[in-house]
């Protein structure tokens, strides 16, 4: 029958074209995607590991005199798991080994903790000032008053309160609160932290906190603090010679 | 009702409800110990926990999960029913393609949700939304007549559809994504 022949043609032609039409939709999109995946790799080839992990300006908690160990921390400061690594195992590493070793704090704020971006310029516009150490103490040691919600259960997103909290820190450091608004807000200390991000991602941090010691990235065995803290500490006994 | 569409709602109603199912146990697990970390938390972005944490899990108060059990169980039902014979009324189609429209609408938000809100993905949830829009899309196809003209092109729209999905997935977590390529 001619009328059964031509339906069931177009029906031929429309799942043909369906077919056509998905696979087009489908190898397009998946080139398109590998392409841009690849290109935009970052270039691992260039640029000097050592500038990338510690570049120019860095802040330093600790300085060693000569070629001491060098311990660089990326670090959030709204993440719970670094500020209870803060309180176990680096404000200890800090007392007992100053300037006998060097500790470089690094930010990576992560996309999670709504506040850590915010503390992280912060410190920076503390740094600009000179306290940039008063400041990262301040923004740990008083996690609870501005990181986590009221009830502590959960990180907080309430920025009002953070940002009263970090002139509070600020005044309490003895900085010039009007100079340290101005810097909060300047482009020159999200690019800091920006360059910080991007360094960490070439790098290949993705969680915080995450360390380098002499360059090497730190993996523990341990999971506990105090596993953690052991064996931070021996890298750094092997590395100290005074 | 093809038999395809059949199949389609017995083995993506079965993975939509498995998925919700496992969201449910994890759910409980978090609540009965607070310490727990579920086995889809692998990463800052790869993360149930963040995920379940969120306000939007609980859209409607409760968690959403229980309605995906509800949900994904009739579909599942309405696909076995079908293929053992059973032909429905044309309110009972009507109502799947209710049914499934809320469902897709809801999963968007929370696609929404997920990608600019609490920038992590989790993938008992990713599975929802991969079921969610073909239940939605080949009911309503075989529901409204006014969709006819799309039938034929019915798995080039989807395959569109998805693809979209897919770029905002990376855009959103476009240095978690190069990072991995690194």
């Amino acid at each position: 029958m001619p009328s059964k022949d031509r339906s069931s043609a177009a029906a031929r032609r429309g799942l043909s074209l369906n077919v056509i039409l998905t696979a087009v939709v489908v190898v397009v999109a998946t080139a398109v995607i590998a392409a841009v995946l690849l290109a935009g790799r970052p270039d691992t080839a260039g640029g000097s590991t050592n500038e990338t992990l510690r570049p120019p300006g860095s802040h330093t908690l600790s300085q060693g005199a000569g070629d001491e160990v060098t311990v660089v921390e990326f670090l959030d400061f709204q993440c719970p798991a670094c500020a209870s690594f803060y309180t176990n195992v680096t404000k200890k590493l800090e007392q007992d080994y100053m300037g006998r070793f060097t500790f470089v704090p690094r930010h990576f704020p992560l996309l999670s903790h709504p506040l850590a971006v915010p503390a992280a310029r912060a410190a920076e516009a503390a740094g600009k000032q000179g306290k940039y150490a008063q400041m990262y103490h301040a923004l740990y040691d008083e996690y609870a008053s501005w990181a986590l919600t009221e009830d502590g259960k959960s990180t907080s997103d309430d920025l009002a309160r953070a940002t009263a909290r970090f002139e509070a820190f600020a005044t309490a450091a003895g900085l010039d609160l009007a100079r340290f608004r101005v810097d909060v807000a300047a482009p020159e200390v999200q690019a800091i932290v920006d360059q910080d991000i991007a360094d960490g991602r070439e790098l290949g941090v993705d969680s915080t906190p995450t360390f380098f010691i002499n360059g090497e990235k730190f993996q523990p065995r341990g999971s506990t603090a105090a596993e953690v803290d052991r064996e931070l500490r021996a890298k750094i006994d092997a590395g100290t010679t005074g | 009702m093809s038999r395809a569409l059949l199949w389609l709602y017995t083995i993506g109603g079965g993975l939509g409800l498995a998925a919700a199912i496992a969201l449910t146990l994890e759910k409980i697990a978090k609540l009965t110990d607070p310490t727990h970390v579920p086995i889809c938390s692998l990463n800052p972005v790869i993360s149930c926990g963040s995920v379940m944490d969120s306000a939007q899990a609980a859209a409607f108060g409760f968690p959403n999960p229980l309605i995906g059990i509800a949900a994904f169980a009739v579909v599942v039902t309405t696909g076995v029913a079908g293929l053992a014979g059973f032909q429905p009324p044309r309110w009972y189609q009507v109502g799947l393609a209710a049914g499934t429209t809320f469902g897709v609408v809801f999963v968007h938000w929370l696609i929404a949700s997920s990608l600019y809100d609490i920038h992590a993905l989790c993938p008992y949830c990713l599975v929802v939304w991969i079921v969610t829009i073909p239940l939605f899309w080949y009911t309503a196809l075989a529901t409204w007549p006014v969709l006819a003209p799309l039938r034929k092109v019915h798995s080039a729209v989807l395959a569109l559809w998805y693809v979209v999905i897919v770029v905002l997935v990376l855009i959103a977590f476009w240095d978690y994504w190069t990072s991995l390529f690194a």
